[in-house]
């Protein structure tokens, strides 16, 4: 086994480079995506000006929207999409002298975008503040990345302002400004609904319903008259002739973001935007141009995040509630526990006499008649099976605070099957176990970790289905995998409340210094895998 | 009725106290013990055994840990007083590990049993309790029959000091520490000092 090693782990090396390399299962989206950012882009150039492409760039929404879904691994797939589409329209024209620069102005946004989604998605993953609640960190990032894309272009109208055709401050913070408000525009306009098309179509194959519950009535209305109200002011304001102030419609979606979450903030930003936006594509004063674009970016960042602030506010309560739920219910297994553990104790004492004198009359009877002989014996044998059963009980629900120690996989599983045997006989499901290499050697709390084990077998048993549930070990590397299969009945909705269980095998099995990942295959069979470092040989 | 297929331990049976406040589960143990051929007789209460002690001294008892007025640790710290040569095996069916480590290391317990009682566990530990007992009072009826001055000379020779120095430290001559050497090897009927230092143990 262990010359095999090596071998695995060039292969994971080589494999974290291959994350890089977009899928099979890749492709379509980024066809899509080059479509699209075809489409998109040329419909920017509506909105165009001296020193940057447009004042609203959907593209860059369709390019969020990729890296967010897919992943940032998938930013070369995308670089290479966007470098072919503009090589297909010309902007890119390898027989002029500056084709490079061009290239260079290609690359570098989705670079920027893929490298501002890992840094939210790390720092999402890390910090414990309602920052890092979804969908919060998509808006940060749809914040971030146009702003950190434009601010690296900065360097090089900077340096080479004969090439950008940008030259002096002002046109330097005119074109920067421009980049910023256009692929604003376009992330925070596009980016939120083209998520929620591809959530919708993907969770309505899969059968689970994630669809947004049905508006209230009350709350539309809510939204309506104070979106109408801001608009009557800014227009009465203008009337009166003291300008057109966007405060007012800034304030209504930031009102509503906050009232009614992140769809509601949006659809009010659409109707912001759909009568902003032909305005602007009519000819124009730059600067008014520019200036009403800033005002519509500022509105949609302020709605976007106070929408997102408020579902992530919303997450976070509903898990709070869910947390009080888990607590309650630990409590009433605590209460559970102590009874049980009063309960073995009480059974043991007339067990121990039961299994003493039954084995007794067997060793008496081996001689006596046949009958006699086989009920004393099954006797006998049915004590004692109580009394190893009644042990193991203990040992499972008493100690619960030694200390880990090298622990034989091989035992580990045999206390498993003792324990989730009854349970899956009683339900008329097979429990397949195979033998497990004796070798194989966890560093563990033998009960903790059985608890965790027989938590998922449980689930599988209780899911049903007419084929065995199998538990498997096998290595990989330096890992154990446990794996625990089974197919579910399809007939049957998912049980309420079978969660609690899998999280506490989880916390269990991070406690370990493992993992606990569920999937399904294409087949439908269901499997849960617990990976924990094997313990080195001392050899 | 002879018990089958079970290993009989013959040279090491000895007189058995049962101690477990369920009458039940006692007698069942004592007969247990009586049928491979020790003398087990069961108790319910610690109380009424300490007072037949000092006229019947058992080889081992076997005692519940959680009884009424006495528990069985309490139990054990006062049998060793009346009885420093009885081996004493616990069960209980609250099993702890600390009581685990308490029971051996603090109450000089043979082994900690925990109920439902595994019948081999129990009978090996109770054959091994009769067979240490039955040697640890042998070898304080032999030092008993030693006279104060022998017995310090004893005492030095298993600490391995040779004849000169237990002369210089005792202050006697070496030729009556030999003299004191050839008087305790005949008491004992010890053969040699391995066996002497065995003795003492």
């Amino acid at each position: 086994m262990t010359s095999f090693a090596p071998s695995l782990a060039e292969f994971r090396a080589a494999s974290r480079l291959a994350t890089f390399v977009p899928t099979t299962a890749d492709l379509p989206w980024l066809v899509g995506y080059a479509c699209a950012f075809f489409g998109a882009h040329h419909v920017a150039a509506e909105w165009g000006g001296h020193g940057y492409y447009s004042l609203l760039y959907p593209a860059a929404g369709f390019r969020m929207a990729l890296l967010w879904l897919r992943g940032p691994r998938l930013v070369g797939g995308v670089v290479v999409a966007e470098i072919l589409v503009q090589l297909a329209t010309g902007i890119i024209d390898p027989a002029s002298a500056e084709w490079s620069t061009h290239l260079v102005g290609v690359i570098r946004p989705p670079l920027v975008y893929a490298l501002v989604v890992l840094l939210v998605r790390t720092m999402a993953a890390r910090a414990k503040t309602s920052m890092s609640v979804a969908p919060m960190p998509l808006g940060l990032a749809s914040v971030g990345a146009p702003v950190a894309a434009a601010l690296t272009s900065l360097p090089w109208s900077l340096l080479r302002p004969d090439l950008t055709g940008v030259s002096g401050l002002r046109d330097v913070v005119t074109s920067l400004t421009g980049f910023v408000v256009g692929d604003l525009l376009g992330v925070l306009l596009l980016t939120p609904p083209l998520l929620w098309l591809v959530e919708l179509a993907t969770s309505t194959s899969a059968g689970t319903s994630t669809r947004p519950a049905r508006p209230d009535i009350a709350a539309v209305t809510e939204a309506v008259l104070v979106l109408a109200a801001s608009f009557a002011t800014e227009v009465l304001l203008g009337a009166i002739g003291l300008g057109t102030p966007h405060t007012p419609v800034l304030l209504a979606v930031a009102w509503i973001g906050l009232r009614f979450g992140r769809t509601a903030s949006w659809l009010s930003i659409i109707v912001v935007a759909a009568m902003v936006l032909p305005q602007t594509a009519m000819p124009m004063q730059m600067a008014e141009r520019l200036a009403l674009h800033m005002s519509l970016a500022s509105i949609m960042v302020v709605g976007y995040l106070a929408g997102s602030f408020a579902d992530a506010q919303a997450r976070m309560r509903v898990d709070l509630e869910r947390r009080d739920r888990l607590l309650f219910q630990a409590e009433r297994l605590k209460t559970l526990r102590a009874m049980s553990v009063a309960v073995i104790h009480e059974i043991s004492q007339p067990l121990s006499t039961l299994a003493i004198e039954a084995k007794h009359l067997h060793e008496l009877t081996v001689s006596a008649d046949p009958e006699i002989a086989s009920t004393a014996a099954l006797i006998d044998r049915k004590a004692a099976a109580l009394s190893i059963l009644v042990r193991r009980l203990r040992r499972f629900g008493g100690r619960t605070v030694d200390q880990p120690t090298p622990l034989p996989l091989a035992t580990l599983i045999d206390t498993v099957a003792a324990l989730a045997q009854p349970e899956a006989k009683a339900r008329n499901v097979k429990l397949s176990i195979e033998s497990v290499d004796p070798d194989l050697v966890v560093l563990a709390q033998e009960v903790e970790l059985a608890q965790a084990i027989v938590n998922l077998v449980r689930n599988a048993v209780q899911a049903g289905g007419s084929e065995p549930v199998r538990l498997t070990v096998n290595t990989e590397g330096d890992r154990a995998r446990i794996m625990v299969v089974n197919r579910p009945r399809t007939d049957r909705p998912v049980q309420p409340g079978m969660g609690v269980g899998v999280l506490v095998a989880r916390a269990i099995v991070e406690a370990h210094g493992g993992s606990l990942v569920r999937d399904s295959d294409a087949n439908g069979a269901m499997r849960a895998t617990i990976v924990l470092p094997l313990l080195r040989n001392p050899e | 009725m002879q018990p089958r297929n079970e290993t009989r331990c013959e040279p090491a049976s000895g007189l058995v106290y049962v101690v477990d406040d369920d009458r039940d589960l006692g007698a069942a143990v004592a007969r247990l013990l009586s049928r491979h051929g020790h003398v087990a007789t069961p108790f319910l209460d610690p109380a009424p055994l300490l007072e037949i002690y000092p006229q019947a001294p058992a080889h081992c008892i076997v005692t519940d840990v959680m009884m009424g007025d006495i528990d069985g640790f309490d139990f054990a710290d006062r049998v060793r007083a009346l009885d420093s040569t009885v081996a004493i095996v616990f069960m209980t069916a609250w099993p702890t590990t600390a009581n685990a480590v308490d029971s051996v290391r603090r109450y000089g317990g043979l082994d900690y049993l925990e109920k439902p009682i595994d019948e081999d566990r129990l009978l090996a530990a109770v054959c091994e309790g009769v067979a240490w007992s039955k040697a640890q009072r042998l070898a304080s009826a032999r030092t008993a029959m030693l006279t104060p001055r022998q017995r310090q000379v004893f005492d030095l020779l298993v600490k391995g000091h040779n004849n000169q120095a237990i002369a210089i430290a005792l202050d006697i001559s070496p030729k009556t520490v030999e003299d004191h050497r050839a008087a305790i090897v005949a008491k004992t009927g010890t053969n040699g000092i391995a066996q002497l230092i065995a003795l003492a143990g």
